[in-house]
């Protein structure tokens, strides 16, 4: 350890091999809301990384289509700045970025405008994209939500002000289940405008099929907080209001969100695998396509 | 047809069909100072051009015609005794090389003299302990291991690791012996120190080509470390107080030059060091990490024709982290425990038999709490065996070996349990897997004529994978999973295979030869490795039904050259080395519970080839000794299922390898060494490509192995500080007179990387900043492990 401690680090310019311009699509549709995808490419690791690069990277011209089985509908190319009010709100849900933001960003997404479809649970929906005369497939489902039994707020060891939110599961016995854990604050006026994910906000039931056990959550809205001391990340305070938004996810999207998150937290690690994330896209892109079902449960943080 | 079978062994074997009466002079050769049996002594008759070498026992046995001999015993290091000896019959001598109170000398005299260009060994070498205390130390501790990376051929795994790569084989294709038993896990502190106690080790021996039949169960080399026997003349005791580490040797007569015993133990004190770093108050108290370990050894001669032996090793890693302020807390308690009991036996003057039954034992566990969740993995290996080897010596032109073995493997390749408060997870039945390996073999070693001497050997292993077990057979989208249940002793898969070794050595002048071997090795046990690095998180895995055994193939042929009456000894080895049935992880693929599965379910199997030319100079004795050794070398591996099916080069892959290693021995006090190293950089998979989905950062990575790490160069020194070896004192008569000191001690200073090269360890691609603000970057960053560090140890012995 204190060899490591002891370890120095600098940059160097050094030749990686083989990148490929690879299409990137990030895509989803959740319950109760319309589908939404962005198209990008990916990037040499040395090209450059400024804003306007960032926005030349997004892709425009694809034909998008979105079928449940029995209606299909068009995903229209439309740019952020150029949204109405009330699909402002919805995109900005959707990407998790601030409205201000995105109606200051000229970023092509394909969404439906003018259909007036949204995900419902039981559904699986297929994904097509053809783009320079090439075409990507996908699908996924909107499973049976799995309501939580009980959701609750605990002091951490040592204090009385401040701890994580808890939760009873009862997992299905007997089948696969996967699911995604976010969470955001409703106290008035500081209220969380986004449900952000936990540290490791996907997990399965390999370890726990059939089993009815408590576990935690941390908050991650105040985990990243340099605003806060150290000794008061993390923890939801006594008095929030905390609302729990817990999604089923079927299996392709969970294997697709564990190796994201396995390469996120390992990448520079030498004691890892080099990790390349799997997808759910057919036909030579990388990226996902992800139905979503959730269940909410609103914990107040009181003993 | 039988009976011309058996004539031309006869004659072959030229048993007693020869017109002359033949005896046989047989015996042990030991160490005057101390008792130790000594390894590779050579007994020569100069009149008739005949000789010996002791094995590892200390036993020769020569026969040759009736008649009175001039016979001559040389040690290295020790002063040559000459005997006359009349062969009228087969006679026992042992004799003691040097005197009680003989120092070890300069090395004039070497027993090994001669022997680079004589004998049939293609790719061995053997390493003098003494030489190795002398170089320069990482930390200050003295590592076998580290010596062995500086050989042609040789290379490590990363910077200070001890996991080492010989000719373009993986760690798990070297055969670690400590006393004939298998070692699986030979490093210490994540690698970076041996489980070797210098103080304890006799011999050292490397087979890096041309295995002889008598090992096997490995497919690249086999590293030979005896331990030392201890002392059968007096008591003494050995230390050494380092930087990071003490040890303490003891040893002595169990009874006066009929049996000794010798412990020797080691202790780091980084968690003491931490300890007093990290105040109980910090959020990371609990924090450290310590190593121990011992040897211990005795033997015992029981009568004159049988001597036993009993030896045993015991070490452990712990590494703890404790994060007060998450609650959160990691133990990682790993270890080795070895044993080994042996029987030498003289059935007579020509027939010599060593039994063994050894125990190896490796322990690896991860265990972490954070609140209320509990979590534990362990993994490990369990060997139990015996083997029986015969030395069998008919006449000076034969050298015949044959013997058997058999191990019993438990394997344990990962065992998880979790639980959150009093729910216990279900992590799946722990992964147990048990086999049987055994071998049989017959070598000899023989003349055909003057100038031709062949090694041929013949090994037939066996292996079988037996029950209890359930193989878990992954379904998909058509067909469910499956399982079959195997009950104890079912025999679930069966492998065999025949083992042709043979090397051959041409002389074709007085100082110089022309040697070749060809090799082919079965190997049942696979290391499976998810990391860039060697770690004790690597599990052995044994071959089954789906992993099947390791088979390759190894050719070499070399020119050796001494030079200045054997002053310089020089050689050029070019060796072509096949290897299948290697294995890998899938790509992405994490070993974690063993719900449903099996480990083997998540390996891909592939080849391997590697070709190389290694070129050695060596001076073994004068004031200045050492080596220079360069190897250039490619190595790829090629599987179906990863890179897209393309060959990829090997992560160890390096084109030039340079190793440069000098002793100066300035005058009986200051002794001076230095090494020096220069490698190609290893080669690593980093991303070629990022792209952003749902606000996160991600990689596409590139080709397997495709970057090459900058280039790796070091220079180390050392310096060490004997005491005076005399004192004055007065004599019963008045006069001052030397007397040797009883108490001895050396200062052992060593400069880890002088000149502070900063050698890559890894690279990684960082990113830094908002894309949204604009301050978005990508970097290719280097770490470096070691920066210039000094050392110094205090040894003392009395």
């Amino acid at each position: 350890m204190l060899l490591f401690l002891n370890s120095c680090t600098k940059e160097v310019q050094i030749d990686i091999p083989g990148y490929e311009e690879l299409l990137v699509v990030d895509g989803s549709i959740e319950t109760g809301r319309k589908p939404l995808v962005v198209l990008s490419n990916t990037a040499d690791v040395y090209s450059p990384t400024n804003i306007q690069a960032y926005l030349n990277s997004f892709v425009e011209g694809a034909v998008i289509t979105v079928s449940d089985g029995s209606t299909t509908i068009n995903l229209e190319q439309v740019y952020t700045d150029e949204l109405s009010p009330a699909d402002a709100k919805e995109v900005s849900q959707i990407l998790g970025y601030p409205e201000v933001l995105i109606a200051n960003l000229h970023m092509a997404v394909y969404y439906p405008v003018s259909s007036s479809m949204v995900g419902e649970v039981g559904k699986t929906y297929s994904l097509t994209i053809q783009l320079n005369g090439k075409t990507y497939t996908s699908s996924t489902a909107i499973l049976q939500p799995t309501p939580l039994l009980n959701t609750y707020w605990k002091p951490d060891a040592g204090y009385t002000d401040r701890g994580f939110t808890w939760a009873t599961l009862a997992d299905p016995a007997n089948s696969y289940d996967a699911y995604k854990w976010e969470v955001k604050r409703l106290n008035g006026a500081s209220s969380d405008e986004f449900f952000m994910k936990p540290f490791n906000p996907y997990v399965d039931d390999d370890f726990f099929d059939g089993l009815t056990f408590d576990f935690a959550y941390e908050n991650p809205m105040t985990c990243n907080g340099d605003y806060l001391p150290e000794d008061m990340r993390c923890y939801f305070a006594l008095g929030d209001t905390a609302v729990i938004k817990f999604s089923k996810v079927d299996r392709y999207v969970y294997e697709y969100m564990e190796k994201k998150y396995t390469q996120i937290y390992s990448a520079g690690n030498p004691f890892s695998t080099p990790t390349n994330i799997p997808t759910n896209i057919v036909g030579g892109a990388v990226g996902v396509w992800a139905g979503f079902s959730p269940a909410y449960d609103t914990v107040i943080c009181v003993e | 047809m039988k009976y011309s079978i058996v004539i031309l062994l006869l004659t072959v074997l030229n048993l007693g069909l020869s017109a002359q009466e033949k005896f046989t002079l047989s015996g042990y050769i030991t160490d005057a100072r101390n008792g130790e049996s000594l390894i590779g002594a050579k007994v020569v008759v100069p009149s008739i051009s005949q000789g010996a070498v002791t094995n590892n026992y200390g036993f020769f046995s020569l026969t040759i015609p009736q008649g009175v001999y001039q016979v001559e015993f040389r040690a290295t290091g020790l002063d040559t005794k000459k005997v006359e000896i009349n062969l009228d019959k087969d006679v026992r001598f042992d004799i003691e090389l040097g005197t009680e109170m003989q120092e070890l000398q300069e090395v004039e005299v070497s027993a090994k003299k001669g022997e680079n260009v004589n004998s049939t060994k293609i790719g061995q070498i053997e390493l003098d302990i003494d030489q190795i205390k002398t170089l320069p130390a990482f930390m200050g501790e003295v590592d076998v291991v580290k010596t062995i990376q500086l050989l042609p051929g040789v290379s490590s795994v990363s910077e200070g690791g001890q996991g080492f790569y010989v000719r373009g084989g993986g760690p798990d294709q070297n055969l670690v012996l400590l006393d004939e038993a298998v070692v699986y896990n030979a490093a210490h502190l994540f690698g970076f120190f041996s489980v070797f106690n210098a103080d304890a080790v006799k011999s050292v021996n490397l087979i890096k080509g041309g295995m002889p039949a008598n090992f096997g169960g490995r497919m690249s080399s086999v590293l030979e470390v005896n331990m030392n026997e201890g002392n059968n003349k007096k008591f003494k005791i050995k230390g050494g107080i380092g930087a990071i580490s003490s040890r303490l040797t003891v040893e002595g007569p169990l009874k006066k030059d009929r049996g000794s015993f010798i412990i020797s133990g080691r202790r780091t004190y980084i968690d003491i060091i931490m300890k007093a770093a990290i105040p109980d108050t910090s959020p990371f108290a609990g924090s450290g990490y310590m190593f121990y370990d011992l040897n211990l050894k005795a033997n015992y001669k029981l009568t004159e024709k049988d001597k036993i032996f009993v030896s045993g090793y015991y070490g452990k890693d712990i590494f703890s982290f404790g994060s007060r302020e998450d609650d959160f807390s990691v133990k990682m308690p790993w270890g080795n425990g070895i044993g080994a009991v042996r029987w030498n036996h003289l059935f007579n003057s020509k027939l010599f038999m060593n039994t063994s039954a050894t125990f190896s034992d490796y322990q690896f566990s991860f265990g972490s709490e954070q609140d209320q969740f509990r979590f534990e993995l362990l993994s490990g290996i369990r060997d139990i065996g015996g083997k029986v080897d015969f030395s069998y010596f008919p006449n000076t032109r034969h050298k015949v070996k044959w013997g058997a073995n058999y191990t019993y493997h438990t394997f344990i390749p990962t065992s998880v349990s979790a639980e959150s408060d009093s729910v216990e997870f279900n992590t799946g039945v722990a992964q147990k897997l048990y086999s049987h390996e055994s071998a049989i073999y017959l070598m000899d070693e023989f003349d055909l004529n003057e100038k031709l001497r062949i090694n041929a050997g013949l090994r037939y292993s066996t292996y079988m994978h037996v029950g209890p077990f359930i193989r878990y057979i992954k379904g998909d989208i058509s067909k469910p999973d499956t399982s079959i249940t195997y009950n104890r002793g079912d025999v679930i898969k069966f492998y065999q295979g025949l083992e042709p070794r043979i090397s051959m050595r041409y002389v074709l002048s007085k100082s110089s030869s022309l040697k070749a071997g060809y090799s082919y090795n079965y190997q049942y046990v696979h290391l499976t490795s998810l990391s860039a690095v060697s770690l004790p998180t690597d599990i052995w895995y044994p071959s089954t039904d789906i992993a099947k055994p390791q088979k390759g193939w190894q050719a070499s042929i070399g020119y050796f050259k001494n030079l200045m009456d054997d002053k310089f000894e020089t050689s050029v080895e070019v060796y072509y080395k096949g290897m299948n049935n290697l294995i890998e992880f899938k790509e992405g693929a994490i070993p974690g519970d063993n719900v449903n599965d099996n480990t083997d379910n998540l390996l891909v199997f592939g080849k391997g080839w590697s070709y190389g030319a290694e070129f050695f100079f060596k001076k073994s004795y004068g004031k200045l000794t050492g080596w220079v050794g360069y190897t250039w070398s490619n190595t790829e591996r090629v599987f179906e299922e990863l890179n897209n099916g393309n060959p990829f080069p090997a992560k160890y892959d390096r084109r030039h390898d340079l190793s440069i290693v000098a002793g100066y021995k300035l005058n009986a006090r200051w002794t001076f060494g230095a090494s020096f190293i220069y490698a190609t950089g290893n080669t690593l998979t980093l991303p070629a490509s990022w792209y952003v989905q749902d606000q996160n950062l991600l990689f596409n990575y590139g080709p397997r192995n495709s970057t090459r790490m900058a280039p790796y160069h070091r220079l180390d020194l050392s310096a060490t500080l004997y005491d005076k070896p005399y004192k004055k004192r007065k004599n019963d008569e008045g006069e001052k007179v030397l007397v040797k000191k009883r108490f001895r001690s050396n200062w052992s200073f060593s400069i880890y990387n002088v000149y502070n090269r900063a050698n890559p360890f890894f690279l990684y691609v960082d990113n830094d900043g908002d894309f949204l603000q604009g301050d978005f970057k990508i970097t290719v960053k280097q770490v470096t492990l070691f920066p210039v560090i000094p050392s110094v140890t205090w040894n003392f012995e009395f």
